[in-house]
């Protein structure tokens, strides 16, 4: 069956909004795009141990406690900004789902990360990866209701308190 | 209390003994480092890493001691041995990735051998040299192969499986007489069944090794960490006990952990390690750069590798049963990672700490000191177990931690 190029953008356009309110830090929103069964989760295969490891998972639940406990945490507050291009997206209209598969660059811009006086201001690459989503088509916009952030980057530094 | 100008800031508090402080050059001086290298990295047990990384024979690893390749390879009669990664002939490194296996071909050579890729001179897993290319055509009868195998290092696979390498061919102690001691109290959980590791990355942060190691060694930087403060922070927290072992090793013990205070946190005590009482957490600092963490049911142990003065490579590795479902691993690693994953909440914070040190302490920084004088009877947040590292330090290296100007044993004297 042929997707609609509607419903390819629409997953599309889900997507990119998902990334501008994670460069923003706008987390709850961000949830907002999200189904109430939505999981997350950041891996890695790392070639040093030869195994598909996972550096981070939750539910919808868990990132909302996360993120509301975040003010409580020190944390590195240098923003994290994304480039992201959706590579494929698969839909399914029968059974109302699709896929896509994105390429991701995080770069960090630094603000308090090391030495303030002489790094603020540059950027960073933080992670490369792939976001690898799957979605729940009900009409309206798609819902996520899965994102692995797939990293390549395996050696993280201080690594980072905020959602990728 | 007044702020204090130039002669204030450099004049140590008279009530503070020698041993309270030490000098920031240690963190940052370029000769000190040098002499770190050799006369402490090149002489130690070092915790490379854990067997099931080379669970097959053929199986390796690389790695770096003081500048020195170093490569692990478990051979086909199941021995695990360490060798230099350096080929006899230019020097070059035989094995440039980070693990694989011999079982696989190579563009240079053949499988089962170690191959240098430069000139395809290859080795066995015993570290035999087991052929020369137009050897006889170049070297007549001139050199021996036997003559040239590679250099072996010290190799042992013991508590819990780790696999610990000396350059020192003439360290004078096993790694049982080295570590045993300070590892005994984890050591039969550790024994009880085969570990295997699920997670490892690493980190390079601008600060010395000994940063690292002093967070690892002191528990007062917990008022940094919401989670340590919420789940601990109670008498038994308070009542944690530092013991100080030979070689420069300290033991935080245990007590039970409130996980269920943190939101969102649970319990661990259904996947404790064996013989673990349920949520305890050990805590087991190495001199000079290791640290085996047990939290229930997770391992964590961090490996350093001194790249400069100002410079470390923090490896962390994540570890659990050989034995674990696969629910059982997806929940450990969860636990492990909510704490002490690249994106959980504690480590982050660690992080964070020790790379603003390192940017106060830079090479050229006026010499600064650093205050290890809390005494707390040997409890929780007495810093005993830093005074305890640096007083091996300034054996190891003949310099009085607090004036690295001075010779240890005659201040000793």
């Amino acid at each position: 069956m042929t997707a609609s190029r509607d419903t390819i953008e629409s997953v599309k356009e889900t997507i990119y909004k998902s990334c501008l309110l994670l460069d923003d830090n706008k987390f709850k929103d961000w949830l907002e795009l999200c189904d109430g069964d939505f999981t997350y989760a950041i891996t890695a295969y790392s070639p040093e141990i030869r195994r598909d490891m996972t550096y981070f998972s939750g539910n919808r639940e868990d990132l909302v406690g996360m993120v509301n406990i975040l003010p409580k945490h020190n944390t590195d507050h240098s923003p994290l900004k994304r480039h992201a291009s959706v590579y494929n997206v698969e839909v399914d209209e029968k059974a109302k789902t699709a896929q896509a598969v994105t390429s991701v660059l995080i770069y960090q811009n630094m603000l308090d990360g090391i030495n303030s006086h002489i790094d603020s201001g540059e950027n960073r690459l933080f992670v490369v990866g792939r976001y690898v989503d799957q979605f729940r088509l009900n009409g309206g916009a798609p819902k996520f209701v899965k994102r692995e952030v797939r990293l390549e980057t395996r050696r993280l530094d201080k690594g980072s308190h905020w959602p990728l | 209390m007044p702020s204090r100008n130039a002669a204030q800031w450099n004049t140590p508090p008279n009530s503070l003994r020698i041993d309270e402080f030490v000098d920031s050059r240690i963190y940052s001086d370029p000769e000190i480092f040098e002499e770190e290298l050799d006369r402490i990295w090149k002489k130690t047990w070092i915790p490379l890493c854990h067997e099931s990384e080379v669970p097959e024979p053929y199986d390796f690893r690389t790695f770096t001691i003081a500048r020195e390749p170093i490569i692990v390879v478990r051979g086909p009669d199941n021995k695990i041995r360490a060798f230099l990664n350096v080929c006899p002939h230019r020097g070059m490194l035989i094995e440039r990735r980070p693990a694989g296996s011999f079982m696989e071909n190579q563009a240079s050579g053949n499988p089962k051998h170690m191959t240098c890729m430069f000139h395809g001179w290859q080795f066995d897993m015993k570290g035999n040299c087991a052929m020369i290319t137009r050897e006889k055509e170049g070297y007549q009868e001139r050199i021996s192969r036997k003559d040239l195998g590679l250099r072996e290092l010290r190799c042992e696979t013991t508590f819990g499986n780790f696999v610990w390498v000396t350059l020192d061919d003439n360290n004078p102690q096993t790694v049982q007489q080295w570590a045993g001691p300070a590892l005994e109290c984890i050591q039969k959980n550790l024994d009880a069944e085969p570990l295997e590791i699920f997670h490892y990355h690493k980190a390079i942060i601008g600060c010395n090794y000994k940063l690292w190691h002093d967070t690892n060694s002191e528990f007062y930087h917990d008022y940094m960490h919401y989670h340590n403060r919420i789940t601990g922070f109670n008498d038994a927290y308070f009542a944690r006990k530092n013991m100080a072992f030979d070689n420069g090793h300290v033991v935080v013990g245990t007590f039970e952990v409130q996980y269920e205070k943190y939101k969102g946190a649970h319990s661990r005590a259904a996947l404790s390690f064996p013989g673990l009482p349920p949520n305890q957490w050990y805590m087991v600092d190495l001199f000079p750069g290791a640290n085996f963490n047990l939290r229930g049911s997770a391992l964590r142990v961090d490996l350093m590798t001194p790249l400069g003065p100002d410079k470390v490579l923090i490896e962390f590795r994540g570890l659990g049963l050989k034995s674990d479902t696969a629910e059982e691993r997806a929940q450990r690693i969860e636990h492990h990672n909510t704490i002490w994953g690249p994106f959980g909440r504690n480590l982050h914070e660690d992080l964070i700490g020790v790379a603003g040190q390192g940017t106060a302490m830079q090479a050229g920084a006026e010499p600064r000191r650093i205050i290890q004088a809390r005494h707390e009877n040997e409890l929780i947040h007495d810093e005993i177990g830093m005074r305890h590292f640096y007083q091996e330090w300034g054996r190891w290296m003949n310099r009085l931690p607090s004036d690295p100007t001075r010779k240890y044993m005659e201040a000793a004297e």
